[in-house]
C-alpha cells in the first residue's frame, strides 16, 4: 500500500512539473483537467514502450533475417 | 420526445440531432459540423467503417425535411430494430461494445479524424454484433491534441468492465445509477487492492481517479501542451489491451442446467419446441420479446423462424452464456439482454426522457413467457391481474405457459414458504388474461399438466 501511495504521489509531482501553465479547456464533451493531465502523461510512457515495442521488432526482424538469410545460403551450398 | 420531433434524448452535442419525421428516423447535421461530415464522407472513412460493420449506414435525404435554418445535411440512417443499454448487457456485450470503440477510434486516426466521445449509448447490437450508431461523433484530427473522449471511455467502459471482472458481475447496475459513466473514484475504492498492481488497472483507474481529485479546482491549458500521434496510438493500444485483458466466467448452475434436470423429458421439450414454434407461424411476428429466456432456447425457436428474438433474462450468466452462443453460431436474429421483470430499465436521464423504459421499447409483436407465469406469481406475490396488466402493455401477441400448482417447479417454489395462493388455478389464470386477451388457442404439453396458451390482445 505504502508502495503504492509513493509512487502515485511521485507520478503526480512528475505531472504537475509538465504542466506549470493555466488556462482552460475546451470540448463538447468535457474531456476534465485531470483527465487530460494523466492522459497526457499515460500516452507519454505507453508511446515509450510503444516506440521501443516497434523498435525492438525491427532490430529482431532485422537479426532474424539475416541469420535466415545465412541458413538460405547453407542451404544453397548443400 | 419533443412537439417537433426532435428526439429528447438527442441535445448535448451541437453538431447535429435527431428527430422523427413521418414514421423515419433522421439526423440533422448542422453547418457547424459541415468540414468534419465532409471529411467523415470523402476520406474513405465512412466507407472503411461502414464496410465493415462498425458504423451504421445512412443515406443522405432532401435538406427541406431539416428542422432547423443550420442545417447542413439531412441523413437518414439505418434502423436499428431494437435499442438496448448499457446496463442490460452482459459482460461480452459491454467488453465488445469497448473493443468496438476502440477499433473506431484507431480507424478513425488512420483518415485523419478522432471520436469526440466514447459513449456506450453510442454502441447498440445489430444483427448480433455491436455496431456505432452516432455518424456525428467524428472530429478532424489536429496535430499534437489529445483524446476528448479519454475520460468518457474509462467511466463508460473500462471501470464498469474491471468491477465486473474482479469484484462482482452484478456492479454494471451501476451504470444505472450514473449516466455518464461510473465515476473513477468510485470504481477505484470499489476495485480490490492487486488492481493497483497492473500498469493499465494502475494509470487509467486509480491513478486517473486521483487526477481528477487533484486537479478539481484547477485548470491546465489543454493549448499549451501536445500529445504527439504515436503517444495517441499507444493510449488507444494500451486501453485495447486493458480491455483485452479483462475476463470473466459464469460460475453458478442454477438455471444453465435448468433444461436438462427439470421439468420436461427430452422428448417433452421438443414437443413444446414444436408447439411454440406452431404458435409463432400462426403470429408471424417481427419482433419477439422472450421474457425469462434462460440462456435461449426458445429465443431460437422464434429466431429461427426468421423473427428478431429479444432474449431477456434476470441472470446475467444465462445472458452471458447466451450471447458467446449467439456468437458461436453467428446468429443475427437473437440479442441477449439483462432485465428484472420485477424492476424494469425506467425512463432515466434528463426529464426521465434521455434513455427509454422497457415499456416505451414496446410493444413486441409477440411475447414468450414460458415457465414464467408461476415465478411472478408466487416468487414475487403477483396477482395475476397485474401480471395480465403489465403483458398486454408489452405484446400484441401472447405465447404464454401455465404451470399448475401440483408442478414440482411450483412446488419447489413453496417448499420453503406459507401456501398463501388460493388463486393460483388455472381458471382465476385465464379469467384474469382474459381480462385483456383473446384465448386463441391452448394445448396441453407431454409429461406434464401444463398448458400453453396462444393468445392476442384485445384491440391489437
Amino acid at each position: 500500500m505504502r508502495r503504492s501511495v509513493c509512487l502515485t504521489n511521485a507520478m503526480i509531482l512528475v505531472t504537475l512539473l509538465l504542466l506549470a501553465s493555466t488556462g482552460t479547456a475546451y470540448a463538447y464533451v468535457d474531456p476534465g483537467t485531470g483527465s487530460y493531465v494523466i492522459q497526457l502523461l499515460i500516452a507519454g510512457l505507453a508511446g515509450i514502450a510503444f516506440a521501443i515495442k516497434i523498435y525492438w521488432g525491427r532490430i529482431k526482424g532485422l537479426f532474424s533475417r539475416s541469420s535466415s538469410e545465412g541458413a538460405g545460403s547453407e542451404g544453397d551450398d548443400q | 420526445m419533443t412537439s417537433s420531433g426532435v428526439l429528447s434524448s438527442s441535445f448535448r452535442d451541437p453538431s447535429g440531432f435527431l428527430f422523427q419525421e413521418a414514421g423515419s428516423l433522421l439526423r440533422q447535421v448542422n453547418q457547424s459540423y459541415r468540414e468534419n461530415y465532409d471529411h467523415l464522407m470523402t476520406s474513405g472513412l465512412h466507407e472503411t467503417l461502414t464496410d465493415k460493420g462498425l458504423l451504421i449506414p445512412h443515406q443522405e435525404a432532401s435538406t427541406d425535411l431539416a428542422r432547423t435554418e443550420d442545417a447542413y445535411r439531412v441523413l437518414k440512417p439505418q434502423p436499428v430494430p431494437f435499442i438496448s443499454y448499457p446496463y442490460e448487457w452482459c459482460f461480452s456485450q459491454l467488453k465488445d461494445a469497448a473493443l468496438l470503440t476502440l477499433d473506431v477510434q484507431k480507424k478513425a486516426l488512420d483518415f485523419g479524424m478522432t471520436l469526440k466521445d466514447a459513449s456506450a449509448y453510442n454502441v447498440q447490437f445489430v444483427r448480433g454484433k455491436p455496431v456505432l450508431i452516432d455518424t456525428l461523433s467524428f472530429d478532424l484530427y489536429r496535430e499534437g491534441q489529445l483524446w476528448p473522449a479519454y475520460r468518457q471511455f474509462c467511466q463508460h467502459f473500462l471501470a464498469p468492465l474491471a468491477l465486473m471482472s474482479y469484484k462482482d458481475v452484478r456492479l454494471n447496475q451501476l451504470l444505472r445509477t450514473y449516466i455518464d459513466g461510473v465515476p473513477l473514484d468510485l470504481a477505484g475504492a470499489l476495485l480490490p487492492f492487486g488492481t493497483r498492481l497492473t500498469f493499465s488497472l494502475l494509470s487509467h483507474i486509480h491513478l486517473h481517479a486521483r487526477s481528477q481529485k487533484h486537479f478539481a479546482e484547477r485548470t491546465v491549458d489543454t493549448d499549451q501542451r501536445s500529445m504527439s500521434l504515436r503517444s495517441f496510438q499507444a493510449l488507444i493500444d494500451n486501453l485495447e489491451s486493458a480491455v483485452r485483458k479483462l475476463k470473466w466466467r459464469p460460475q453458478g448452475e442454477l438455471w444453465r442446467d435448468y433444461y436438462e434436470e427439470s421439468s420436461y423429458t427430452s422428448d417433452a421439450l421438443e414437443a413444446k419446441k414444436r408447439l411454440v414454434g406452431q404458435y409463432l407461424d400462426r403470429v408471424r411476428p417481427n419482433i419477439v420479446w422472450d421474457l425469462g429466456a434462460n440462456v435461449g432456447l426458445f429465443s431460437r425457436v422464434a429466431s429461427d423462424s426468421g423473427a428478431l428474438a429479444i432474449s431477456f433474462d434476470v441472470d446475467p450468466e444465462c445472458v452471458e452464456l447466451n450471447y458467446l452462443e449467439s456468437l458461436r453460431r453467428d446468429e443475427e436474429h437473437i440479442l441477449p439482454l439483462l432485465l428484472d421483470l420485477t424492476n424494469p430499465s425506467p425512463g432515466m436521464g434528463w426529464q426521465h426522457e434521455e434513455r427509454m423504459s422497457l415499456m416505451e421499447r414496446g410493444p413486441a409483436d409477440a411475447v414468450l413467457a414460458l415457465a414464467l407465469i408461476h415465478h411472478l406469481a408466487i416468487s414475487n406475490n403477483l396477482p395475476f391481474g397485474k401480471i395480465a396488466d403489465f403483458l398486454a402493455k408489452v405484446g400484441n401477441s401472447l405465447i404464454v405457459e401455465f404451470v399448475p400448482k401440483g408442478d414440482q417447479q411450483v412446488q419447489r417454489l413453496l417448499a420453503s414458504r406459507e401456501d398463501i395462493f388460493t388463486e393460483y388455478t388455472q381458471q382465476e389464470f385465464e379469467a384474469a388474461l382474459g381480462q385483456h386477451f383473446e384465448i386463441v388457442d391452448s394445448s396441453g404439453l407431454p409429461d406434464s399438466n401444463r398448458t400453453l396458451y396462444l393468445m392476442t390482445r384485445r384491440g391489437a
